[in-house]
């Protein structure tokens, strides 16, 4: 990797004013459990003069309940302590569904979840060095017309990859909400509304984070009573892989019918591909026929690329099997 | 089998040896029972050292710096910038201005660089520049057969095998065929995957004139002439050390082009050279098992007896020849099938376990399953019908009954899936290989007065347990256990052993351990008559003892070893072709696989996986079953997951890296039981290992479409492809 400034910080403040520093081009980025990063620079995807290591900031620990009822989770919180957070895997199996699920032990101890949400796309072109394709600047996104078996189905072009996290999904199910501190300030974003499409703007980012902000945690708002949660995920390699494609679904049945369902999909779009089910199914009950409707919601506009149409029948069974296992 | 009177040392072997023979199963103490590696401990804790691991003093860490393109012309290369890195100490080039890169490979090598540490060295490496104009890179079968592709190898695009024979007769016989099977069966280009990069380290003394070289290889004894070739030495001057290595499977026996650049680099700077392949290197240049894509067609009678055998059989090995895959294969029929090298500009195949036999077995295996469908006999039936000999079929009444089918509720048409998505199935698949060993081993037992016993060859032990039989062999022979003996191998300057490649291994040297354990005991023999009055013959080794059969002497060993005086026991052995101490013939296996599918998303899970292997004498049981549980294990991770993956376009490697390039992890292996066929009665040894890893993506593959009715003719059974089947039966 290139030689780096290392800034390890006393402070918020202090690691965001360095991280503002930074020019246009990115030239400063954040550290926490390095697992994205490290491996970025090792293969010089990201080549950053300063990098602010912000794993020992206070601020970014934790998981924890706050006064209203919400679960608030620190962006330093790692993937091994939601998977291992009783009170999580009673009350929101979703979020430790997700966090097990996420590559391997060892990762997980030192993953976070802030990098989790801000990880770099898999996408085997983006991560060859060779292929200046457009998430690296380049003009051409290799994967639309070339081996495309993992990338997107839906919400794709001009860039069809896929976004990585597992988090994500999970997290848009329960409504939460990320709290970013920056150097004009502090300001709380929908996690849905944290992630963009390659259609929306830049190609070097898949967030709204601008430069010198941090995630600084993740705010979970209190449930629906009777919420049931799950986080269905399909990986070509159980052992250890990301996902083909993957279901974050929670619902709230009533006397046998919906009242309340949220959904989000990984691994088939450039973001967590959010899905508004609860028109269709609220105050319906969950069967054939309702399943298919929100199948047919969630993949409305699925478009295959050459090799990646298995992931509309996948999708589809998933989203069911999500479906059989809550209701 | 003789020592031979030339070879051996007259001062230690004065008298005629007699031919030994391997002890009774009954009255065995050691053998043929599970001994745990003797270096177990220290590979677990960190203490065996590998080539990668060598650190000598005033070592230069080297690095290659290789082009991404498969075809291309070198228009500039300047290494300026790479020689002002700060602790470089080399650069080299391979590749000047107007130099034509001809394939993804070693061919992709533009230059190399040594430095003080491995990250100077690292940095240079990218700091060396280069510019190319890249030509179509000529990576798929389909753009190597194109009429307008370039001319990928001197020798053209397409170089013939074997056949066709009487392709009309064998028409005539499969149209008059009751049943036959027309069908595309593909297999992708797999890596060998070594843990352990390629690689070595090379400490070339020029004053002395003579060099050690720690080497990662499959051949410690015969890689002395090659590296003394590229060093300018004699062959006598060079010691080839591997203590331990990380795995080969039979793409590890020369020096290769990194060995050849590590000794330019050690005869440049004077200074001991470590170069080692980082991962994507290794994907890149150090060889795989070829793809194939054969287009055949098979046909039986009503009954299912095979008849006729045709098509042809495309081996993708990139550049390289080597070995085709054969149909039929195993079983028997007449034959007009066509095999041919298609080259592409990708790195050679080199041998990977069983050259060409996982490629044929899923081929034929295949076919042959397909038609036992078609006449409604059931894939079990079938293969009773056509093996070619009782032990197959025997192994196949073996695995069948391990496996469960007889209480299998559908044997001769496909399962249908539960409520639940998910559907159970059942395949089998055969083995085969050839039993023997190889000349050209030696090997040295010293015995000391207080007791030591080594055992000398120089031989490599792959990771299979070649170590453990050094010394469990003489500890048998001398009523010893394995902790009495010191095995000394993986160093040329010990008796030569053999290359480990077609299973030959134990067959080779096993016979040389005994027949020189068997020498060094009736040495001792002979030496305690001269004080026991009691011929060479008439001793008993036992229980760390030795006594004569009357009675007269009965001492432990290490006081009879007390007894010799001045002079130590040292005996040897080489190996004799007529030698009855190792096996010879066929060697058998059958495997059966038992997998789950879920219809609605693809997942494939192998639940339960059965082989039984014929083995001659099984030294050491529990290395046999680790060694047939490995074959097992690397044909479901080629069934499921591995597939080296080319933009056509580019002509870019995508699956450089063990995220890209999957292998099985621990959550893709079901059961896995291992059987020794004990009714094997050759009591004489054979390494058998290759056989274990060609038939089990066969099985798996039957199984899945025994479970559901999805036949896949391309392996891997990705859910994709599974899904893409499943959707074509439908």
């Amino acid at each position: 990797m290139e030689k780096f400034e290392l800034l390890q910080p006393k402070g918020l403040r202090e690691a965001v004013l360095a991280l503002a520093e930074g020019d246009a081009d990115r030239s400063t980025m954040v550290l926490a459990g390095g697992q994205d990063l490290l491996t970025e620079m090792k293969e010089h995807l990201a080549e950053p003069s300063l990098v602010v290591d912000i794993s020992g900031l206070p601020q970014l620990a934790g998981i924890g309940e706050v006064k209203d009822g919400s679960i608030r989770l620190g962006a330093n919180a790692t993937i091994a302590q939601i998977a291992g957070h009783p009170r999580l895997r009673a009350d929101l199996p979703i979020l430790t569904e997700a966090a097990d699920s996420i590559a391997s032990p060892q990762i997980r101890s030192v993953a976070t979840l802030g990098g989790n949400l801000n990880q770099r796309p898999r996408c085997w072109y983006y991560r060859n060095e060779e292929a200046f394709c457009l998430k690296k600047g380049g003009s051409v996104c290799y994967a639309a017309e070339g081996m495309n078996k993992y990338n997107a189905i839906l919400g794709g072009g001009p860039s069809y990859i896929v976004h990585p996290s597992d988090m994500a999904p999970a997290l848009i199910a329960l409504d939460a909400r990320v709290q970013l501190v920056g150097p004009d300030g502090d300001r709380e974003v929908a996690l849905a509304d944290y992630y963009t499409l390659p259609s929306d703007g830049p190609m070097t980012s898949e967030t709204v984070r601008a430069n010198g902000e941090i995630v600084v945690d993740v705010i979970v708002p209190p449930q629906p009573q009777g919420l049931r949660s799950t986080y269905l995920k399909f990986k070509e390699r159980e052992s250890y892989d990301w996902a083909l494609a993957s279901v974050a679904l929670a619902v709230v049945m009533d006397g046998g019918v919906v009242r309340h369902a949220r959904m989000s999909l990984g691994g088939v779009a450039p973001k967590p591909w959010t899905v508004d089910v609860q028109g269709v199914l609220a105050g319906r009950p969950v069967n054939d026929e309702t399943v298919a409707k929100v199948a047919d919601l969630a993949l409305d506009g699925a478009k295959a690329l050459a090799h990646n149409g298995y992931k509309i029948p996948l999708t589809r069974g998933l989203i069911a099997r999500a479906f059989q296992q809550l209701s | 089998m003789s020592s031979d009177p030339k070879s051996a040392d007259p001062a230690t072997i004065s008298f005629t040896v007699q031919e030994s023979s391997w002890t009774p199963r009954k009255e065995m103490t050691v053998l043929d029972r599970d001994i745990p590696r003797i270096d177990g401990p220290d590979k677990v804790t960190g203490r065996a050292r590998y080539s990668h691991d060598m650190r000598l003093p005033n070592m230069v860490y080297a690095r290659l710096v290789l082009a991404k393109t498969p075809r291309a012309t070198v228009d500039e290369i300047d290494i300026a910038a790479a020689q002002q890195i700060e602790g470089v100490v080399h650069v080299g080039i391979q590749k000047n201005a107007g130099d034509e890169l001809a394939y993804l490979g070693d061919d992709s090598v533009v230059a190399y660089v040594a430095a003080e540490t491995p990250e100077a060295a690292k940095d240079a490496a990218r700091a060396v520049r280069f510019m190319l104009s890249p030509k179509a890179p000529v990576v798929t079968r389909e753009q190597s057969l194109d009429p307008e592709a370039p001319q990928i190898t001197r020798r053209g695009n397409v170089r013939a095998g074997r056949g066709p024979r009487g392709a009309d007769e064998t028409e005539a016989l499969l149209e008059k065929s009751a049943h036959q099977v027309r069908a595309t069966y593909t297999l992708p280009i797999q890596h060998h995957v070594c843990l352990e990069t390629h690689g070595c380290v090379v400490d070339f003394d020029a004053a002395a004139g003579e060099a050690t070289v720690y080497a990662s290889t499959q051949m410690v004894s015969g890689n002395a002439g090659m590296f003394a070739g590229l060093l300018g030495l004699d062959a006598s001057k060079v010691r080839i050390v591997c203590q331990h290595m990380g795995g080969g499977f039979g793409s590890k026996f020369g020096p290769d082009l990194q060995g050849a650049i590590a000794c330019t680099i050690a005869k440049a700077t004077g200074r001991p050279v470590h170069l080692m392949l980082d991962r994507p290197q290794e994907f890149q240049m150090a060889g795989n098992r070829s793809g194939t894509h054969a287009e055949v067609a098979l046909g039986c009678d009503a009954d299912g007896k095979l008849t006729a055998a045709a098509g042809t059989i495309d081996k993708l090995g990139g550049v390289g020849n080597g070995s085709f895959p054969g149909f039929p294969y195993i079983y028997e029929c007449p034959s007009a099938a066509q095999t041919r090298s298609v080259h592409t500009a990708l790195d050679s195949n080199r041998a990977m376990r069983a050259p060409g036999h996982p490629q044929a077995s899923f081929v034929m295996e295949s076919a042959v399953d397909e038609l036992a469908y078609a006449v409604g006999i059931g894939p079990l039936e079938m293969r009773m019908r056509n093996a070619p000999d009782d032990v197959w079929k025997r192994h196949l009444r073996v695995v069948a009954k391990e496996i469960g089918w007889a209480e299998h509720p559908h044997k001769t048409a496909p399962g249908t899936p539960g409520a639940d998505g998910w559907t159970e199935g059942i395949g089998f698949g055969l083995a085969t290989w050839r039993a023997g060993g190889s000349g050209g081993g030696r090997c040295d037992i010293t015995i000391e007065r207080d007791g030591s016993v080594i055992s000398s060859c120089g031989v490599q032990d792959l990771g299979t347990g070649s170590r453990t039989y050094v010394a469990a062999i003489p500890a048998e022979e001398l009523g010893l256990t394995i902790e009495d003996v010191t095995a000394r191998i993986g160093d040329s300057a010990l008796p030569p052993g053999v290359g480990s490649g077609g299973s030959v291994t134990t067959g080779s040297i096993a016979p040389v351990i005994k027949q020189a354990a068997h020498n060094a005991r009736v040495e001792f023999e002979k030496r305690l008559s001269e004080i026991t009055e009691v011929a060479p013959g008439g001793y008993v080794w036992e229980n760390g003892s030795i006594r004569t059969e009357d009675g007269s002497f009965d001492v432990p060993f290490r006081d009879a070893c007390s007894l010799l005086g001045n002079k130590a026991i040292t005996a040897s052995a080489g190996f004799d072709e007529s030698n009855h101490l190792t096996a010879g013939g066929r060697l058998h296996g059958a495997q059966a696989a038992r997998v789950r599918v879920d219809t609605v998303t693809g997942r494939v899970v192998v639940v339960d996986m059965v082989a039984i292997q014929d083995t001659g004498l099984p030294l050491n049981r529990l290395a046999v079953r680790s060694q047939i549980n490995g074959g097992m294990i690397q044909a479901l991770s080629y069934g499921l997951l591995e597939e080296r993956i080319v933009d056509p376009e580019l002509g870019l490697l995508l699956t450089d890296n063990l995220e890209s390039y999957k292998i099985a992890g621990s959550r893709e292996i079901g059961a896995i039981r291992s059987i020794i066929d004990d009714e094997d009665d050759r009591w004489s040894v054979t390494g058998m290992a290759e056989a274990t890893s060609i038939p089990g993506h066969s099985a798996i593959a039957n199984a899945i479409f025994n479970a559901c009715g999805a036949r896949l003719r391309s392996v891997p059974f990705t859910p994709d492809r599974v899904l893409d089947a499943l959707a074509e039966r439908a």
